[in-house]
């Protein structure tokens, strides 16, 4: 194809089609201009940042939400027509599947159902520190730039598919969430935590990126769909053993790469800055932090390994060794995150420890993932590992952020994060007593006890996980720790709600008081994790999930 | 010029992540600790133009090496803000120094 030829498709096909699907993004970039413009020219004190930041978050989640409408329906749906239009959807742009801007990423529905997640994710952080005050009317525009522009670099990891973006998608995501977990810059923890986070964070950024290098020289490009075909060419017919330089050279190379994701999910044994930097972080950042940027990484994690699907023995073996080594690293974070969290004093640092534990069920299902693909081929099953994951994804979204909005608010009344503080919580006032049952919902489902959404999310890895047992014997050994963990997480969040809920409050402290809407927000975020696990909306989340998974295969 | 192959831009490559990785390792100077990771940076930056010249990989891998300077720039500024914010709360950029969180 000529230079000239080559323009003109650039320009008439792959540019119009990319910014259709990009536009909610745009619109989240047009959004962090305006906070600055706001600032610029002083109006922030008649219209606060924080409404300018939701507004623009809304109209992108509308503009995500009306792509994955159009591709559900292939843009027959007769309510939503306008919708459709005045987002310029057409059935050449978001109406089909595949790469754009020029292959760097992809879009499928499966993209679009993450980009859904996070964007509401997002609207619930910003009114959650719109009631907890925190970021103030002067740091607003800093904070939401700082947030929107994390959220911007997530939504790209959706959709990645190209090793230059996995590289550039983690970064972006990065470096806003160390600014973030140091932006109460007066205090002495947050300052450490954000170094903490920082310093790791930049190290294993470059290992990384050291990473992609080898991986791309030795197989000859950056685009993940041709990643597993160069290799299974490279290997010819040879079998997969270490004294092959291009064996080892890749193996090497997803190791150093799964070393920046592992960090991203804070699995063990790359989960030393989770704790600190959520201790010193607020809480309305660590719960950020605890969701979005793990259903980022784990989009990003899904496509990375699915970059090496082939039919090639080499290409298999490489599989079995990826979803192993997965499998140890979930074994390793189910059981070190469960045990750690025993002895912590710090409501933020168990969460902290539980959110490593949890990576560590979730990782499982990717790991269940390659080794059914590695042995069977069996596509169906494979999709029910990812579904499995998108389920959980999506109940631990409502799960977590519960739990860290009850930490922030309870931190505005009592300016206290250790569990002793919480004793007698439950003895306060009416909406006190609501508050402390929401907690309780969320943690009994964090356990994964029926009938609440933990329990279904959980029961879905890990029956994906037994079915990869088949296929691999060591699966079933992580299926046996997984449920170990979850017997032994019972005791330290009973721990938690033993202090709400039996022990006497402090004397001298007086009762704490919760106003009225913080109240209603708490309800508002705990009812999915009920609705998920007892009507109807949890066979219709499942039966989407599942269908979304099933593209990423093209079943 | 006789060309030095490709396998002499790797090893320098390695050389460079290898000083790095220890630099990261050893170091107690916050300061310290970053460029080590610069050296990383500019292994793998080494790399990619290497691959770019002699394999298949081509411009892709000049092109990620300007994305990754270009970030390296960010984080870099990031970085040191950060570090000045920790020196500003405890006189130090001493990462051992760092120590009221644990557990």
């Amino acid at each position: 194809m000529s230079v000239p030829d080559l323009l003109n498709h650039v320009l008439h096909t792959d540019l119009p089609r990319s910014v259709q699907i990009f536009a909610p993004e745009l619109v989240l970039c047009g959004t962090i201009v305006a906070l600055l413009l706001v600032r610029m020219f002083d109006a922030h004190r008649w219209l606060p940042t924080s409404w300018v930041a939701l507004f623009g978050t809304l109209a992108a989640f509308v503009g995500v939400f009306a792509q994955f409408m159009y591709m559900k329906t292939d843009g027959e749906h007769e309510s939503l027509k306008g919708m459709f239009h005045f987002w310029g959807l057409t059935a050449d742009g978001v109406g089909t599947s595949g790469p754009y801007f020029t292959g760097l990423l992809t879009h499928d529905s499966f993209a679009v159902f993450f980009r859904i997640g996070l964007l509401l994710f997002l609207i619930l952080v910003e009114a959650l520190t719109i009631l907890t005050g925190i970021p103030d009317q002067d740091d607003g525009q800093d904070f939401y730039t700082l947030l929107i522009g994390a959220t911007i670099g997530m939504l790209m990891a959706c959709g990645v598919n190209n090793l230059l973006m996995l590289f550039v998608a983690i970064e972006m995501m990065s470096v806003p969430s160390y600014v973030m977990v140091g932006f109460l810059k007066g205090r002495k923890v947050s300052s450490e935590a954000a170094f903490k986070y920082v310093v790791y964070g930049a190290g294993i950024a470059g290992v990384m990126l050291y990473g992609v290098s080898l991986l791309s020289g030795v197989l000859g490009t950056l685009s993940f769909p041709e990643l597993g075909s160069r290799f299974a060419l490279l290997m010819g017919d040879s079998a997969f053993t270490l004294s092959n330089p291009t064996a080892v050279a890749t193996i090497l190379g997803i190791m150093l790469i799964l070393v920046g994701v592992a960090f991203k999910l804070s699995l063990v044994p790359f989960h030393f800055w989770c704790p600190d930097a959520f201790e010193g972080a607020s809480a309305e950042v660590a719960g950020f932090l605890s969701v979005a940027s793990k259903a980022g990484a784990f989009a990003l994690l899904i496509r990375f390994a699915l970059a090496f699907q082939g039919t090639a023995p080499a290409v298999q073996t490489l599989c079995l060794i990826f979803g192993l080594a997965l499998g140890v690293v979930s074994c390793l974070s189910m059981t070190f995150g469960n045990l750690a969290a025993y002895t912590q004093t710090n409501l933020k640092r168990l969460l902290a420890y539980s959110t490593i534990a949890h990576a560590g069920y979730m990782v499982m299902a990717v790991a269940a993932m390659m080794v059914i693909l590695s042995g069977s081929k069996d596509k169906d099953a494979a999709a029910a590992c990812v579904s499995g994951l998108i389920y959980y994804i999506a109940v631990y979204l409502f799960m977590n952020l519960t739990a860290f909005a009850v930490v922030a608010f309870i931190r505005n009344q009592t300016f206290r994060e250790d569990i002793d503080s919480y004793n007698g919580l439950a003895t306060g006032g009416a909406v006190t007593k609501l508050v402390s049952v929401c907690l309780l919902i969320a943690f009994v489902s964090l356990v994964g006890l029926p009938p609440l959404a933990g329990f279904f999310g959980k029961f879905a890895i890990f029956s994906s996980a037994f079915r990869a047992g088949s296929v691999h014997w060591f699966l079933w050994v992580v299926l046996g720790l997984g449920g170990l963990n979850t017997v032994f997480s019972l005791f330290y969040y009973l721990r938690v709600l033993r202090a709400v809920f039996i022990l006497p409050p402090a004397d001298e402290t007086k009762p704490v008081e919760i106003p009225g809407m913080v109240g209603a927000y708490v309800v508002l975020i705990t009812l999915p994790i009920l609705a998920l696990g007892m009507s109807s909306f949890m066979g219709d989340l499942d039966a989407t999930a599942l269908d979304v998974a099933s593209q990423l295969f093209h079943i | 010029m006789e060309s030095v192959g490709l396998s002499g831009y790797l090893i320098v490559g390695a050389v460079l992540f290898v000083c790095g990785v220890i630099c990261m390792a050893t170091k107690r100077n916050g300061i310290g600790i970053l460029m080590g990771v610069e050296l990383v940076l500019n292994g793998a930056n080494l790399n990619f133009v290497a691959f770019s010249q002699h394999t298949h990989l081509g411009l892709d891998g000049q092109i990620a090496s300007l994305f990754v300077i270009v970030l390296a720039a960010a984080e870099a500024a990031v970085a040191l803000a950060i570090a000045l914010n920790f020196y500003n709360n405890h006189l130090t950029i001493d990462v051992d120094r760092a120590a009221d969180l644990k557990g």
